[in-house]
């Protein structure tokens, strides 16, 4: 499988900390990673330099072999509608009904029409089992309708991978269930993923590469089975002794 | 520290642009004027437009006011007659505009007006900025009093100690305050607002020209007039018309048709009794519902300001917002320093500003033009600090889904951002809108034919302070009642979205 993201060397610098200190990781066609670490460790920073919601200090993120740290204005928007994105917070847009929300960024940035964009919104919908709440407001959804809906909102734009930047992390525990199950089905269907994300058990069954990134560098890129039965560093021995008594 | 130092020069630059232009233009316009072959055509360019304009502030009876005369409005009085003559004599047609007596001479020097006549005495200080003809009257100065405080005013020296209104500017204001120093000087605008303040006591004499308290005393049973014997010379005494400085050709034209009148004795056998027949016929029918013409055409132009003021100050607050919000420090410091400025000073000089000192550089520009540009700029401000903390209020969430979809930052701004942001700031905006009915009312220092404006006519009209007050609070209250009902019901449709 060819490489669909490529960081090299890539830097990030908050004042005299450097939260990303020189990162190379490659990312492959169909391929699910899982960024794991502590705390603060810039998981979340890491992922949104991807789509330069976070601009990088140094270095470049080849993203299907064209630089997105130097991409200016149009072509930043063309990456970035390839480079779905699912917030911890959700974002859906509060002024727009759950079918809208998917539908907008159809219309106003592919120029899709109205019908079709509907069309597709009502299938994406049914695709995470909320058709029936198309005509309601985010507002009135639980945080798992509406995480799910953000995925349909990602999904319609036919994106290339999708990030998830802590997916479940502001979800009731209950809900958080609904929302993994979609994204397994996501994986199974062989979308490009990279997920920040606290869930040990979802990482261990879905992902194909495990990322344990701590003090500014990517400590372990290995399998699941490798990472959770017989970490190597002493950093992620630490970690996981933490995390799962 | 290093910010206000960056903002207080985007501040100086901003305003030395706009200033530095304005002050050579006006320098020029000066030139142009005083130049000798100016002085010659005056005359000869009032006949070519084919109109003489006249300033005059038209409460003032019996030397200017207004009446009705066959259920229009028209300005009449010795002033306005003798102003007709003079214009007849040019060939040309009359066009009058009222204002406030301060902005009588201002108007003049920036040529929004041809000449003055509004009873203004030739000072020596006045001759300096501007041209006079010959007096065409003088007349004694004495104090409007009420009848039943009568007995105590003897002289000037019984007002030691109290309250004397003059009209600001005027001769009076000075004669007062130099040959009555115990007494204490209060100065309005209109001789309309001095009178009933006298009447409700809040002060105890008015100054002014014996021809005016004549007339108010006789409207009025409750007033008389005494006199202060105040010492004066001819010059200051007498009223003649003004010209712009240089304007020879016309002076001497105007003091042709005055030698004439005159000579024909005209004024005190026929001006002064035709005003004082205007006069008593004006109140007589002065219920305020026979004035409601007056009033209807002061909403219409309140409204019109307003609304037009209200369009352009959102289309250009927003502008403003989004600059302020700019990345770009040039920008944001050029929104910084208007937002500031405009905020920091008051309406009326703005609207001053926009109307003499633009006006000055183009000069047809109407009043009512200047008002609403004055306005639009003033709100623009306003609505650009609501639009900001709208954008604000709009958590950094929704511009990143929005851009991580591939949105431009125009589009998130305009399908995401903005419609939040508007439904958050409907309450501030509405407010606005509601605040500017009721400030638009400054444009009636310009002589704007506003809702305000109509009302002093009335006042004048009717030798009635209070009445009319009080009629055009209540159109202010039904209109900004009215227009917050409005916007309630939008914004409860907004939140059933």
């Amino acid at each position: 499988m060819p490489n669909l993201i490529e960081i090299k060397n890539l830097k990030k610098v908050y004042g005299q900390t450097a939260v990303l200190d020189g990162i190379n990781q490659e990312v492959k066609q169909g391929e699910v990673v899982c960024i794991i670490g502590p705390s603060g460790a810039g998981k979340s920073t890491l992922l949104r330099c991807f789509n330069q919601l976070e601009q990088a200090t140094a270095g470049q993120i080849l993203f299907e072999g064209q630089d997105i740290t130097q991409a200016k204005d149009q072509d930043l928007n063309q990456l970035r509608e390839k480079m779905g994105m699912v917030f911890q917070s959700f974002n859906l847009f509060p002024n727009m009904s759950v079918l809208d929300n998917v539908k907008i960024a159809q219309i106003k940035v592919k120029g899709t029409t109205d019908a079709a964009a509907t069309k597709k919104a009502e299938k994406l919908l049914a695709k995470v089992g909320l058709l029936d709440k198309k005509d309601q407001f985010p507002q009135s959804l639980s945080g798992g309708q509406q995480q799910r809906v953000a995925i349909a909102r990602t999904l319609a734009m036919d994106p290339d991978v999708i990030l998830f930047d802590e997916p479940t992390s502001a979800l009731d525990p209950e809900m958080v269930g609904e929302v993994l199950k979609v994204m397994k089905d996501l994986a199974n269907s062989g979308m490009t993923m990279v997920i920040v994300t606290h869930e040990m058990g979802f990482a261990k069954e879905v992902a194909d590469k495990i990322w344990f990134l701590a003090d500014g560098n990517i400590q372990e890129d290995v399998t699941p089975e490798e990472f959770f039965a017989a970490p190597k560093t002493a950093r992620a021995q630490e970690f996981l002794k933490k995390v799962l008594y | 520290m290093k910010r206000f130092v960056k903002l207080i020069l985007a501040l100086f630059i901003t305003l030395s642009c706009i200033v530095a232009p304005l002050a050579s233009t006006a320098k020029a316009a000066t030139n142009d004027q005083s130049s000798t072959k100016e002085a010659t055509e005056s005359l000869a360019a009032v006949k070519k437009r084919g109109k003489l304009v006249v300033g005059v502030s038209a409460d003032y009876p019996p030397y200017e006011f207004t009446a009705k005369v066959g259920g229009k409005t028209e300005y009449v009085g010795m002033d306005i007659e003798i102003a007709k003559q003079v214009a007849k004599d040019m060939g040309v047609k009359l066009e009058i505009k009222n204002m406030d007596f301060d902005s009588l001479l201002v108007a003049l020097e920036t040529h929004k007006i041809d000449a003055t006549i509004s009873g203004i005495n030739p000072t020596p200080e006045r001759r300096k900025n501007v041209d006079f003809t010959d007096l065409y009257y003088s007349g004694k100065q004495v104090i409007l009093i009420n009848k039943r405080t009568a007995s105590e005013y003897k002289n000037a020296a019984s007002f030691d100690g109290k309250k004397v209104g003059a009209q600001t500017g005027s001769l009076l204001y000075d004669l007062v305050k130099k040959q009555m120093p115990k007494a204490q000087v209060k100065g309005l605008a209109k001789l309309n607002n001095l009178v009933i303040a006298l009447k409700s006591n809040k002060v105890d004499g008015v100054a002014m020209d014996y021809p005016t308290a004549k007339a108010y005393a006789e409207n009025n049973p409750d007033l008389t007039t005494m006199d202060p014997h105040f010492i004066v010379d001819k010059d200051q005494t007498g009223y003649a018309m003004a010209f712009d400085k240089g304007a020879d050709s016309l002076v001497a034209s105007a003091n042709k048709t005055i030698a004439k009148i005159k000579q024909k004795d005209l004024i005190t056998s026929e001006y002064i009794p035709q005003a004082s027949k205007y006069m008593t016929q004006s109140t007589k029918e002065n219920k305020m519902v026979d004035y409601w013409t007056y009033f209807a055409k002061g909403v219409e132009y309140t409204l019109i300001i307003t609304i037009v003021s209200v369009f352009f100050g959102v289309i250009l607050g927003t502008l403003l917002a989004i600059m302020r919000l700019a990345h770009n420090k040039v920008i944001h410091y050029l929104a910084v320093a208007y937002i500031e400025f405009v905020r920091g000073t008051p309406l009326m000089v703005q609207v001053m500003f926009v109307y003499f000192g633009i006006g000055a550089v183009i000069q047809s520009m109407p009043a009512l033009v200047a008002g609403i540009i004055a306005t639009s700029l003033n709100s623009a401000a306003y609505v650009a600090e609501i639009i900001r903390s709208g954008i604000d209020s709009i958590p950094v969430g929704q511009t990143e889904a929005a851009r991580s979809l591939g949105m431009s930052q125009a589009k998130a701004y305009r399908y995401v951002i903005l419609p939040q942001a508007l439904k958050n700031i409907w309450p501030a905006l509405g407010n606005e809108f509601i605040t500017l009915i009721k400030e638009s009312s400054i444009v009636s220092v310009i002589g704007v034919a506003d809702l305000m404006y109509q009302t002093q006519l009335v006042q004048s009209a009717t030798y009635k302070g209070v009445a009319p007050l009080f009629v055009t609070m209540l159109i202010y209250f039904v209109l900004t009642f009215t227009l917050s009902k409005i916007l309630n019901h939008v914004e409860r449709k907004m939140n059933h979205a």
